[in-house]
């Protein structure tokens, strides 16, 4: 039976953040995860908090900020905790394809849907977004690619747009993977690049849809800067995200280099739990069930979507450890009047409340399993999609957790 | 010790599916080629509207691969190459296998055959003009090299030779038919391997595992294979363990006799069945393994097939790899090597395959390896085909490791 210092469940960047750390730390690492995680869905940049107006330095005002929510997972980790884990985070992506924040404070960059979002830090391959000047800048989109509409794009960022067929292809069906690997290929990019400026019209700027590679974004880059001769930036769009399956190919590359046991494709079944601890967990594969061993366990399974929280009808529970959910009253609190209110719905402070060690709690306070953390968006007490904070949390949680975790 | 079985249950409804589109971001097929739609189409999406009262309308249904990396990655847990593989048998069975599937997935019948005639038949199927009629008569593409076959067969050679003294427990080992007719080497080193960990290994009677008729979407063929195979071992091994050396024999024997094919005996069979590596490893863990390996200075990639991750085992191979003092082991970053069992041998997915296999070969070429090692024959042939190079089963490596120790 395989034993290992620290079981991390969730594949996604919470877990794998915490999973990364423990292996730096020279732990045996095991983390599995019931699919891919959700990095291949929005992962992009590293949203820390977007409340915080562009212009303002963050280090101030984010500091404020904790002290004013004190049950946020941020008071947990502190400015100091998240400045850490995020360079560590920066650490795994050496130059050329680095992230980095512009500024002092938030920068806005352009977004599918052609509004302007704040965020924290920014890859090599979005970086000029935040620079652009809508007079200056063109936005291409590609025929037949459904999952970014260039003309919509361009028409709310009030800049001008174009629709490109792209070389080889031209067809129906175009995916984001696709067109990714595409570009890959030198030749490829350096067409479309030569189609792309023969499009332009003086401008300084160029926004693509983040396709621009998965193997070597930054190359692709440089190959279209140099036939453009103009600034090029990678625009968010629908899943699957292309610059969140970097992120994710990244850990996953440095986890099994550095050692750690990587399982995808089954979630927990069930858990062994014996005087106040987690002794492992059950992961079935039909027809069998494997059983691991470990020390210590990181609970890192996201919210809904991951299924790290399960609504029922009348109540929201925590599937893997039954960990009491921090949630509003009944069903009918859960939601906000209207859909897209400027105040987070109820719901989406629901979580598991721990102490500050990243310990879940009961409703006491009490401590429920001695060497059981969470770490991530399961954390009550967060608003990640109003604060603009997601990352920002998988990684200054994910960072402490396994801090706190291999200490003990 | 208390277990707490909280896990919502999984529908296997296509409903599960929210269309997050995270399987798109692995699918070797829809990445190369607009003609397959890609798993989030071709499993939940059409799912929705198949009947089985109306005749399938799924033409590009064939254009799947049946790597099952789409099942790896659902953050949903929607049984994917599933849906896919029965509405695959559903259109199949309704327009009639051409001679080609019926004759390609019966090569345990002419592989006895075929490998005592070794001598007239690899040279045949090397000739032009064959390789022509081949393709001409049967779609099997004159530019996919014929693995060539092999006398003695390794059930002969394991039959005539002198088994040395072994003190410990017996195992059974499922060869597989590639093992052999066409790699006898793999059986040799397997055979070597368990013994040098004093394993007495038999080796009982076996069928085709009958993967490739799943492959061609012959449910009723898969199933008669499958039934003979768990009849056959469960009457020959009582109560040993069974270990396999191919990732996909594997993955058929252990998780698809019973949870897809519903076979009776199936789970009685998973619970004896073990990957080589993953039997080595274990048997290391639990310290009843002495064995040390001597230096094999040589730099080495290691490429985990897609069906060993749905084994959801990790990657025991290249663990035991690691323990090869001087073997600079690394893997490939790759998802798929394209081969798809017969697929890559037909004419019309023939362009397909070597698409796909394109990024593996890129990726080796980064790495400059002098060998590379899988689990899988497929793989082995695909990259064989791709680069050149020396590919070998990792028993094989394993194997040299230890006979360099007996010469020393």
């Amino acid at each position: 039976m395989k034993r290992f210092d620290l079981i991390v469940i969730g594949t996604g960047l919470a877990g794998l953040t915490a999973a990364r750390t423990a292996i730096a730390m020279g732990a045996k690492v095991l983390i599995v995860g019931k699919g891919m995680g959700a990095l291949t869905l929005f992962g992009n940049t590293v949203d820390i908090l977007g409340e915080i107006p562009p212009g303002t330095e963050m280090a101030e005002e984010i500091t404020r900020w904790i002290a004013a929510h004190p049950k946020h997972p941020y008071a947990r980790t502190g400015w100091e905790g998240i400045k850490s884990a995020v360079t560590a985070f920066q650490e795994l992506f050496l130059p050329p394809y680095h992230f980095a924040a512009s500024g002092r404070g938030n920068s806005l960059l352009p977004t599918g849907a052609g509004t302007m979002r704040p965020t924290w830090l920014i890859p090599v391959t979005m970086a000029a977004g935040a620079a652009m000047i809508p007079a200056e800048t063109l936005i291409v989109g590609f025929r037949g690619f459904k999952d970014f509409q260039g003309d919509t794009v361009s028409l709310h960022l009030k800049c001008r747009g174009v629709t490109l067929s792209l070389p080889r292809y031209g067809m129906e069906g175009l995916t984001a993977p696709a067109i990714a690997r595409l570009m890959d290929d030198t030749s490829f990019r350096e067409r479309l690049g030569e189609s792309i400026r023969q499009q332009m019209a003086g401008e300084r700027f160029i926004g693509l849809p983040a396709v621009l590679g998965l193997r070597d974004p930054a190359a692709v880059l440089k190959t279209l800067e140099t036939v453009t001769g103009a600034r090029v930036f990678e625009i968010p769009m629908l899943p699957p995200s292309i610059p969140g399956t970097r992120i994710f190919h990244r850990f996953r590359e440095e986890l099994i280099a550095k050692g750690a046991d990587f399982r995808m494709g089954h979630s927990v079944s069930g858990v062994m739990v014996q005087d106040g601890r987690c002794e492992g967990i059950h992961i079935p594969n039909p027809p069998l069930v494997a059983e691991y061993r470990a020390d210590r366990v990181i609970l890192a399974t996201g919210r809904f979507l991951g299924g790290g929280l399960w609504a029922e009808m009348d109540r929201i529970i925590e599937p893997v450890f039954n960990i009491p959910v921090f949630q509003p009253g009944e069903r009918g609190q859960w939601f906000g009047e209207r859909f897209f209110d400027p105040e987070a719905h109820p719901i989406h402070r629901a979580g598991v409340v721990t102490d500050t060690d990243l310990r879940p709690v009961d409703a006491a306070g009490q401590v429920i399993l001695a060497n059981v953390w969470a770490a991530g968006s399961i954390l009550a007490h967060h608003q990640a999609i109003e604060e603009k904070s997601r990352e920002g949390i998988d990684i200054a949680t994910g960072f402490l957790a396994a801090k706190r975790a291999l200490a003990s | 010790m208390t277990k707490k079985e909280n896990q919502p249950p999984l529908t296997k409804l296509p409903d599960v599916c929210v269309r997050c589109a995270t399987c798109m971001a692995v699918c070797p097929v829809s990445r190369v080629t607009p003609r397959f739609p890609g798993p989030k189409q071709a499993g939940p999406g059409a799912q929705r509207f198949r009947s089985a009262a109306e005749a399938s309308v799924d033409d590009w249904i064939q254009l799947c691969t049946g790597c099952r990396l789409c099942d790896t990655v659902c953050p949903a847990g929607v049984p994917i190459s599933e849906m896919n593989l029965l509405a695959k048998a559903k259109y199949v069975g309704e327009r009639g296998r051409n001679f080609r599937d019926w004759l390609l997935v019966r090569s345990d019948l002419f592989g006895e055959m075929a490998s005592r005639y070794a001598k007239i038949v690899n040279p045949l199927m090397k000739k032009k003009v064959v390789r022509w009629l081949l393709d001409a008569l049967l779609q099997i593409d004159r530019r996919r090299d014929l693995p060539a076959y092999e006398y003695p067969t390794f059930r002969r050679w394991f039959g005539a030779r002198q088994a040395p003294e072994v003190g410990g427990r017996e195992v059974a080992y499922f060869h597989g038919c590639f093992t052999n007719t066409n790699e006898t080497d793999v059986g040799k080193a397997a055979v070597a391997i368990l013994e040098a960990h004093d394993l007495k290994v038999i080796v009982p009677p076996q069928r085709c595992c009958g993967i490739p008729r799943l492959g061609v979407g012959d449910l009723k063929g898969a199933r008669e294979m499958g039934q003979r195979n768990i009849d056959s071992l469960l009457r020959t091994v009582r109560g040993l363990d069974i270990l396999f050396s191919s990732t996909s024999c594997g993955l058929m024997l252990r998780h698809e006799y019973g949870p897809l094919l519903h076979l009776p005996g199936a789970e009685d069979l998973a619970r004896h069945l073990f990957d080589i590596c993953e039997y080595l490893l274990r048997l290391r863990e639990e310290s009843k393994s002495s064995v040390v390996f001597q230096p094999l200075p040589l730099k080495a990639a290691y490429f985990a097939p897609c069906h060993l991750r749905s084994l959801d085992i990790g990657m025991p191979a290249l663990e035991l790899l690691r323990l090869v003092p001087g073997l600079d082991v690394s893997l490939i970053e790759a998802e798929c090597c394209g081969l798809g069992g017969l697929y890559g041998f037909k004419k019309e997915k023939f362009a397909i395959a070597e698409e796909i296999g394109k990024d593996l070969a890129e990726a080796v070429a980064r790495m400059k390896p002098d060998i590379i090692l899988t689990d899988c024959e497929g793989c082995r042939m695909q990259i064989r085909h791709l680069t050149g190079l020396r590919v070998l089963h990792p028993v094989q490596l394993l194997r040299d490791a230890l006979e360099r120790a007996g010469k020393q």
